[in-house]
Parts: structure tokens; sequence; C-alpha cells
């Protein structure tokens, strides 16, 4: 608070007097509960960033190197603090890749605030400022970006390498990194070559084995058993598969109804009937050549019988339950068929074909995989292992980043360089474009500029480098003309970090500085918080 | 002997003096709290609320923060309502009206010190009001008939708005955006046809003006996803299964085959009501309430785009804009109005596919798709860009415009001041104080921009004595300078209703000499079930989806049919003035799923489940 009371220069020619404690005291506890947050995620960032280990109110333990997730899970309460919990999610949903980054940036350039506001330098014109400064930066960037074509696979595993160097399944970024590339690119639709849809790419958990088996399936996994009821078969060739969402059940209808039974003999006649009409039902599905059934979840009554089931058995056809109704767009999709809701409706065009469907053994549990479907949507499934829940669920999330890194790829197609070299090259341009400005923009984006070098910083920083020494020598070499020159981690010296193969898209730096500026900007308009229903 | 009470159990009165001075006091609180935020460099509010989930809304409207506030003062309560009715009548000036009003009672308060009747206030007040109207009709540019300059002027109204908004930094991007969705309306001011909608993702601005309408939800699998030349027809029917709501009907049958039977008969009548559906030679189908598996494989079958469970307000205005009527019943295909439109299609905008008709038969409907990087920021872009379309759309009926900054108020201050001179008598106070009471507001931008408003108002009211000066605050440079030059221009219609309405909001207040508060109607029926979650002993009952309030037991149900179960729902921390028994009547319109007989919903704001209870009338 010292800080704040110091008297005020104010900006204006003549003198005037308000009283604006109040309102500095909330802009402060603002920042303040801000960078409180920042400094919580700070030493995640970079591929020797330590992890987290979360513990949630319900006594579920995550390990995380993942800002969004970190955010996520933290409660915070503070409305500034929340929004930059907000900010992460907004990087998370634009980029996927750079949650932490972000928060970062915001809780340098809060910090540089700070030291404006105090210098009686009116919030407004330190958020235009900060504005100009942003746009001016993400120019600086698209011109240092190179361009990359979706055919160099080489370029786009070196991104999502980047981005997965710095988790905890980072020793694996040779297996999950091409992975990733290829998932996304199977899924890049001709028609619209710069969207993909990530839900088109399905992530299956398994525990067991390590994430070495983690696989990439051309095809469909279900996290799921084959039926076994009767000794209904678990492997089928040339399949032909029918994903149904109505019942294999005695029927049920909508309006109440009672079975009147008044003598013995008619209670054996009803079992009878039962039995002839699940039957006739599996006849039907017989008849078309159906040998696979994918059976929606129902919720109205039973899907599937233990009867239904026997018979489904003696008429070998393979059966999975159980499936999710959300799940069916996905399905029929990848299967090139169409869901089938009555049995009535149940032909041979409504089926997808696959080469084979088998249940395999893994771990201790079972999944079910369908393979070589004929004339397959464009969707992919990526099959993640781990030997624990905890890596398991860490390297489905280092996964998404990575997949994300490669969507933002497809999407904007430009590399930047990483490990720091960016920013401070950012920040030297920004620091010479300040010289040009007049008044107070001048200040303010020098101050931007100042906080944009807390990345190269904090990479130093927990890396465990001396990070004075490592941003001057950084600096030093940008000024000598040498704009990819960075931090090299793993070596702990500055080197041409293009070179050393760490890239990573330009729109995750753009995005994180723009969202960051964003963010802060919104900080620093706030005068009051008022309690309200 | 004097009466003790005449009043019920905790009334109260004040009187005279008090009430006066607690209702000044209360209006003046209100207008300082939203007086950051009048102007360009006004300041932003965080409204946090105390309910469920502690929601953060970052905004600098007005309206939005008086809506939200808790009030218990009187006065406090009629500067909340001008708000309100400012922003429903122009859409603008929210705060302003609030702020003047503020000033009004504050100078009152002065006078009404130095032994000058509240009348005599009142009618010094109004003359000074009359006298101000009069000089802004005399000053109102009209270029109605010139379309080029209209435009300019609707675009620099739009910008001015916006300059006080989040969406500052783009405001031509935008004014340019509200001006051509406010020009496609041709006059009406049904706001309407235009529809906002927001996408977390990219920045603000990437937002952008969609000719068309767009729907935010999923084409039913299966089924064509574009369609040329469609013919819509909008439904509000039942599409799981009719049922007969008679109560405790039920079908005696005797056999298995028979249960079969009637299945299919329903399954059988379902389908007769999509072939009647599709009898009405449509290809696109949208209903309000959801689409069974069946019935969409039915419509799938017949190359029919079955869109499910579009809300309400998404098909009233689907009904509008393209012409249709919404249907409930099929049978008489004739009678039905469709909608009609030229092409319909899946596109993406950001990582979500939604529903873009285009070509509709309303020409005057479009959508604003908003982008931004957050909630918070989506949120308040809307109510800026909402501001900004009222105003817009009021400007093209009503071409008269003023320039801004501060200048309506000093050539009012001027006249006011010089109509002082002239009237004898103890009015003349009043309209002195009425001009000190307006050149509050430019004193205000200047504050809130952190410059010296003394200096600033002086120079400009110097400035002012020269007939036909065009002089106001100009908050960027900081200095006096020319607004006609800068292009600040703002709608005689807001700055009228704000003028009016303040003077009557502080007449009325000015009235005022006794409060009497009334004794607060107990709220039994709501607290109930509250309490019911609070004791340990029913809490059993709770969990097993068993509540008794007023001696009927309900059984609770959540929407996917599964019994809630309350000790994990947390139910102890729902607001719970917010939980509500509604009546069956608004169910039926309000539930995606019909509910039979002697069931009742209860909603939980806030929360996505609406869950119904089945009560019993056995008492416990």
């Amino acid at each position: 608070m010292a800080a704040i009371a110091t008297p005020q220069h104010r900006s204006s020619k003549t003198e005037s007097y308000v009283d604006n404690k109040r309102k500095e005291d909330i802009r402060h506890a603002n920042i303040v509960a801000a960078r409180a947050v920042a400094n919580a995620v700070r030493t995640s960032l970079g591929p020797k960033g330590m992890d987290k280990m979360i513990s949630t109110s319900s006594d579920e333990v995550i390990i995380t190197n993942d800002g969004a997730t970190i955010l996520n899970k933290m409660q915070v309460l503070q409305p500034a603090a929340k929004m930059l919990v907000e900010l992460s999610k907004s990087q998370d949903s634009a980029a996927g890749d750079g949650t932490t980054t972000v928060v970062v940036i915001a809780g340098a350039l809060l910090e540089q605030c700070l030291l404006l506001l105090s210098h009686g330098i009116h919030p407004t014109v330190v958020s235009d400022s900060l504005h100009k400064a942003a746009v001016k930066a993400v120019d600086v960037l698209t011109a240092m970006a190179v361009p990359v074509e979706l055919s160099d696979r080489d370029s786009l595993v070196k991104s999502a390498s980047t981005s997965l160097n710095s988790k905890v399944v980072s020793q694996y970024s040779t297996l999950l990194a091409p992975l990733a590339v290829d998932a996304v690119l199977s899924v890049v639709d001709a028609a619209k070559p710069d969207m993909v849809d990530l839900r088109d790419v399905k992530i299956v958990k398994k525990l067991g084995g390590t994430v070495d088996d983690t696989e990439l399936v051309k095809g469909l996994v279900f996290d799921k058993k084959v039926s076994h009821a009767a000794g209904g078969p678990t492997r089928m060739e040339n399949a032909k598969i029918a994903v149904i969402q109505f019942q294999i059940s005695p029927p049920k209808t909508d309006i109440e109804q009672s079975i009147v039974v008044s003598d013995y003999s008619q209670m054996d006649r009803i079992l009878k009937e039962e039995r002839s009409y699940i039957l006739g039902m599996i006849k039907k599905i017989k008849a078309t050549g159906c040998n696979v059934l994918l059976i929606q979840k129902s919720i109205l009554r039973d899907a599937v019988t233990d009867l239904s089931l026997h018979y489904l058995a003696k008429a070998k056809i393979l059966v999975i339950k159980d499936v999710e109704r959300d799940e069916i767009e996905f399905i029929t999709k990848t299967l090139n068929c169409l869901p089938i809701a009555n049995i009535e409706h149940f032909r041979a065009e409504k089926l997808g074909y696959a080469d084979l469907v088998e249940e395999v053994s893994l771990g201790d549990g079972k999944i079910v995989k369908i393979k070589g479907i004929k004339e397959m949507g464009k969707t992919t499934t990526v099959l993640v292992r781990g030997s624990n829940q905890l890596v398991l669920d860490e390297a489905e999330r280092s996964l998404h980043d990575a997949l994300c890194v490669v969507r933002c790829l497809v999407a904007k197609r430009f590399l930047i360089a990483g490990g720091g070299a960016p920013e401070i090259e950012l920040s030297r341009q920004l620091g010479a474009w300040a010289k040009v400005l007049h008044g107070m923009e001048g200040y303010c984006v020098r101050a931007f500029a100042e906080a944009l070098e807390v990345i190269p910083y904090t990479l130093a920083e927990n890396a465990g480098l001396n990070p004075i020494a490592i941003v001057t020598e950084l600096r030093n070499r940008h000024a000598q003309g040498e704009i990819n020159a960075g931090i090299n981690v793993r070596k702990g010296q500055i080197t041409n970090i293009l070179e050393e193969n760490v890239v990573q898209p330009l729109l995750v730096s753009t995005s994180a500085i723009t969202l960051a500026t964003e963010c802060v900007r919104m900080i620093l308009k706030i005068d009051d918080i008022v309690t309200v229903r | 002997m004097a009466i003790d009470r005449i009043f019920k159990d905790e009334a109260s009165e004040e009187k005279g003096e008090r009430a006066r001075m607690a209702s000044f006091v209360g209006a003046m609180a209100i207008a300082d709290l939203v007086k950051t935020t009048l102007g360009p460099k006004g300041m932003d509010k965080i409204l946090q609320s105390t309910g469920r989930g502690r929601e953060v809304t970052v905004t600098n409207d007005g309206a939005t923060i008086l809506k939200s506030l808790h009030i218990d003062n009187p006065a406090a309560k009629v500067l909340l309502d001008i708000s309100k009715v400012q922003d429903d009548e122009v859409g603008d000036g929210t705060t302003s009206v609030v702020v003047l009003a503020g000033e009004l009672l504050r100078e009152a308060e002065k006078l009404v010190a130095s032994k000058i009747h509240p009348m005599t206030i009142i009618s010094g007040f109004r003359m000074a009001a009359e006298c101000a109207r009069n000089t802004l009709l005399e000053k109102v540019v009209d270029n109605k008939a010139d379309s080029e300059k209209f435009r300019s002027d609707l675009l620099n109204i739009a910008m001015t708005t916006l300059s006080s908004k989040i969406l500052s930094q783009d405001k031509e991007h935008f004014a340019k955006l509200a001006v051509d969705a406010v020009m496609r309306l041709n006059g009406s001011t049904n706001l309407e046809s235009i529809q906002i909608i927001k996408k977390p993702g990219g920045s603000l601005k990437d937002s952008f003006l969609d000719e068309g309408f767009i729907l935010d939800k999923k084409i039913g699998i299966g089924q064509p996803k574009r369609i040329e030349n469609a013919k819509i027809l909008v439904a509000n029917t039942a599409m799981d299964t009719d049922k007969v709501k008679i109560y405790g009907a039920r079908v005696r049958v005797d056999s298995m085959a028979r249960v079969a039977q009637i299945e299919t008969a329903e399954k059988e009548k379902m389908r007769e009501k999509v072939q009647k559906i599709i009898g009405h030679g449509i290809n696109c189908f949208v209903n309000r309430q959801l689409i069974y598996n069946f019935p969409e494989e039915l419509f799938a079958d017949a190359g029919i785009l079955a869109i499910e469970h579009a809300d309400f307000d998404g098909i009233e205005r689907l009904a509008l804009v393209t012409g249709g009527e919404i249907a409930s019943t099929f049978d008489n295909p004739e009678s039905v109005k469709l909608g009609h439109c030229d092409l319909i299609e899946e596109i993406m905008i950001g990582e979500d596919k939604l529903i873009h008709f285009s070509g509709v038969a309303m020409g005057q409907a479009c959508t604003i798709v908003l982008r931004g990087a957050s909630h918070h920021v989506l949120d308040e872009a809307e109510r800026s860009l909402h501001d900004a379309l009222c105003v817009l759309s009021q400007t093209v009926n009503d071409s008269r415009v003023l320039l801004g900054g501060g200048w309506p108020e000093m050539v009012m201050a001027r006249e006011v001041d010089a109509l002082a001179k002239k009237t004898p008598g103890k009015k003349s106070l009043a309209i002195e104080a009425f001009s000190r009471a307006l050149l509050a507001i430019p004193t205000i931008i200047a504050d809130n921009a952190g410059l010296d408003s003394a200096e600033l108002i002086s120079q400009l009211r110097a400035e002012h004595q020269n007939k036909g000066c065009t002089a106001g605050i100009d908050v960027i440079s900081g200095s006096v300078g020319d607004m006609a030059e800068r292009g600040i221009c703002e709608a005689f219609k807001v700055k009228q209703a704000i003028l009016l309405s303040s003077t009557e909001a502080a007449e009325m207040i000015l009235r005022v000499d006794e409060i009497i508060t009334c004794a607060p109607r107990r709220r039994e029926d709501r607290m109930e079930i509250f309490h019911l979650f609070c004791n340990p002993v029913l809490r059993h009952w709770i969990g097993n989806g068993v509540v008794v309030v007023g001696g009927r037991m309900l059984t609770f149900k959540s929407s996917n049919e599964k019994p809630i179960d309350f000790r994990r729902a947390k139910i102890c921390s729902f607001p719970i003035a917010k939980v509500k028994v509604l009546d069956n009547n608004s169910l039926s319109s309000r539930a995606s799923w019909p509910l039979s007989e002697g069931e009742k919903e209860i909603s939980v704001r806030g929360e996505k489940n609406v869950w119904r209870c089945h009560h019993r009338n056995n008492g416990v």
C-alpha cells in the first residue's frame, strides 16, 4: 500500500485535487489478487517447469503442468483473480496451448501497470497504450513468423513436440508428437482446409501399459466389453455393423399398462409370447446379414435383456451395449452408416461395413476395436495408455494440447521460434518503438516491452539458470540481429532456437498477447466492486 | 390520549425533515455510485453476486449496475426506475439520467436548507427544464433528407455511444456494424429481428454482421446438411409420444402380444404424426421440444432436415424472420403458414457448428455474431452493442441530432442562466440551481478522465458566451475542442429523455415529506423448502427423493428420469429464495418434456436441470 500512498504527479497542466483513495485501493487489491494467481502457475512454465499436485474437494488428486487445468481447479473467489482463470480458459479454447504463458504475461503486465498507476497515469491512458502495443506486437510476431505447409510433416511434428516437452509425458514426445500430427491431418476436410473440428478426434483412455503403448487407431475403439452372455462371439470378420436406437426387450408402452393373468396356463403363454416377440426381432436383424450390433443406452427401459442377449449370441451376433447417445453421431460418421431407431427400418443399406471387429484384452480390462472400415468418415481415434490414472489423465491433457497446436497450424500456417525468442525480440522492437512515441504512450509501451521479458526470465529461472545473466545475454544477441536466439533449456545456454527445432504456432503467441492485454485492460478499468443479488 | 400504534409490527414511519433527508441521501448515493462510469474514460464496476457460484459481471452500463443492486431506500428506487425506463425507451443515457437527477437533488438540498419551499423549487425546475428543452429544440440538426449525411450522423452517434464502452477500441468497426443492422430494419424499432450470438474465442474485431438467421443447434444425424430453397415448418409439439393426460389412465391386457401391439400402435401414431408433418411439403422441420430417435430417423429417411430443442426465443425469432407460424397441430396443412428461406447450411464459428438460414423472407433480419476473449467481454460487448442499436433505431425515426461531449449541457446551462436573470422572485434561485446541475455533467466527464474539471469548465463556459459555439470537452486530448469537427454526436431523443425524466424524478422525490415502510410480507411457501433441506431428519427423506411441503409429499425426478440424490446435489447451497413451485400452466410451456397429471416443476435458476416433482396428496 505504501507505494500507492505516495503523492501523485498529475498529468494536467494545472493543479486539481481529487480524492481517489478508495478507487485506487480497489484497483490495487484487484491487481495484487490477479498477480497472486499468475505467480501460482509461474513455476510450471517451460520444459523444465514443475508440476502441481491438486487435491480437489472431492479428494481427487490431479498432477498437472497444464495452466488451464491448474487454474480451473483452483477455487478462487476474488473477482479479478477469477478473470485470470477465465483468461486461461479463453486461451485454451482459442489456441489450446500456452495457457500458462498467457497468465504469466498478464501477471507481468499488471505488475508494470501498478508502477505506471503509482506515477499518476490515468488507467484509461495505460489501457489504450497497452492496446496499441499489443497490436504492434502482433505485427512484429507476424513479421518474424515462418510460413509452413501442411505437407511439411517435420515442422508440424517439431511444434507438437515443443508443446509436449513441457509436460509430464515429455519423454514420450517422439511418439506422441507424430501421433498428434497424423490424427489432426487425417481429419482435415478437403472442402474446408483451414478448419479442424477436434471432436472428430476421439481420445480413449485405458489404464494399463505405459504411455509408450499409446496408438492411433484407424477405426473405432470402444472402452467397453463385448457382451459375453451365453457365449456370444467376440471376434467378427467381414462385419456388418448396425447402430440401433431401439430396445430388444419386452415391449413397454408409454401409457400405463398391466397384464392381467387369470390362471396358471396363461402365465406360460405370456412367457412364450415374450420369447417369440424377441426372437422375431432378432430374426429380422439376422435377415439383413447384420452380425455386429451397437446398442444405444436407453433411459426408459432395458436396452437388452438377458433373454435377448442369449438369442443374439445364438444368432452369432456380436453385441456392444450401452453406447451413449452423444457418441452416436461420431460412430455413424466413422462407420459411414445410419442409426436405426425402429426394427421396421432395419435395412441392409443402413449398415456399416468393416473388415474386423474384435475384443482385445488390455491390462485388466477389455476394449473393442473396429478396423478396416469401408468408406470410413474423416475421424480418428487415439487410444491412450498409462500405468496409473494420474499419468493417463495428464497424457490425455498433453495430447489435447498437442492436437490443438497442430490445429492452430492448420488454421494459420505460420511457425515461430520458441524458447523465449519471440518475446525478447518483441521487447526489443517495442522498446525501440516506444522511443519514437510521445507522451504517456511511449512510457506505457516501454513498460509493456519490459513486461514481456518475464517469459524468458521465467523460463531460465525454472530451468535453474541465472535468469538475469540469460536475459541480458539474450538482449545482447537480439540487439546484434539474431532474432531467433532463444534459451536452450537442455544445454542451459543461448542458441539459435529454430535450429534446435523448438517451434510453436504463431497463433499461440499472438493470441496469448492479445488475450492477456485484453484481460489486463479490463482489470485496469475497474474502479469499484459492487455486491449484488 | 394519543393513539400508540396505527401501523402493524415492523412497519415504520419517517416524517418531514428526516424523510426528505433520507430521500436526498439515498438518491445522491446512487448517483455517486454510477457517476464514475460516465463518459469515454469512465470506469467499469465489478458486480459480484452473493448467490451461488459468486458470478462476476464487469460492466460500464448504468442500467445493468442499478438493476442488480440491493436497494432499500425508496428515493434510490425512484432513480433506479428512471434508469430502467430510459433503458427501455431509448436504450442509452441510463447513467446520465441518474447522475443528472442526483445533481438536481444535491442542488435542491441546498435550497431547502436556505428555507425555500420545495414547491417553489419544483416550479423553478419546471421552468428551467422547459427552457432547456426549447434551447435543445432550437439547436438540433436534422439531416434526414440527405441520406449520405444522415448515415454519417448515425455513424457518429454510434461511435459516441460506443466510445464509453468496452468496444471503444474497435468503435469504428462496431459503429458500422450497428448502423448496417439498423438500416436494414427500415425504420422499425423492433430489435427482435436483430439477433446477437455470442461465441467465445477470437477477438472483438472478428465480430461480424450476417444477413439471415443463425440458430445455435445441431442438425439431426443422417439428415441433409444443406438445403436450398427451404420450406420450413416451425413447431412446438411433443415428438416423443403423445401422452394421454388423464390421471390414472391405464390399459389392461391379457397377453404380451397385446402389449407389443400397443407399443406398435404408439409407434404408428408417431409415424402418422411425422407423415402429417411431412405432408406439409416441407424440407426443414424445427421443433422446440425434443425429437426422439424414432421420428428423427423418419425425417432422415424422408430427407428432411429436423432440428430439435430449439429454445423458445430461437423458434419465435425463426418464425418471425422466415415468415412462418409456430404450429402445434398438423391436421390442416393448408392453414399452416410455412417459413421460407433460400439456403440452410451448417457453418462453423470458432469451434462450434451452427445452422445458418440465409435469404430469409423478412429482409430486415440479420444476425450479429460477437467474438471475444471471454464471457465477461462478450456479455459487456452485447450490452454495449444493444445500447448503440437502441439509440440508432430511435434516431432513424427521429433524426434530430445534437453535438456531444458536454456541448448540449453547456448550451442549456447558458440559456437557463439567462432565464434565471430575467425571472423575479425566489424561483430564480431554483432556476440557477438547475443550470449548476446541468454543468455537473461535463464536470464529471472531465473528472473521470482525470482532467482538471474546474479549469476546463470555466474555459468552456467562456467559449459558450459566443453564439453558435460548438465547443465541448475533448477527453482524448484533454482540452476544450470543437465537437462538430471531431464528429461527436448524440441523438436528440436521448438528451430530451434524460432532461425530462431526471427533472420529473427529482420533482417527485422533492415532494416527499413522509416515508411509510410497510411490514414485509412473509414468504412461507418459498422458505419452507429451504428449511426442509436444512432439517437433518428430513434429509434422509430428501435423499430418497421425497420432500414434504405443506403436508404434501413431493417426489423429485430429474430431466433424465433418474431420481435426484439431493445429498450429492449440495442442495443447501442453492439460493433458496429462487426456488419456487410453479403452477401447472406455466409448466407446459417451459418444460421440454410434457408433465403428466399431478406433476409439478421446481426450477432452480442457474441450474441447467429443471426438476419436476410429483406430489401425492397424503399428509406425512
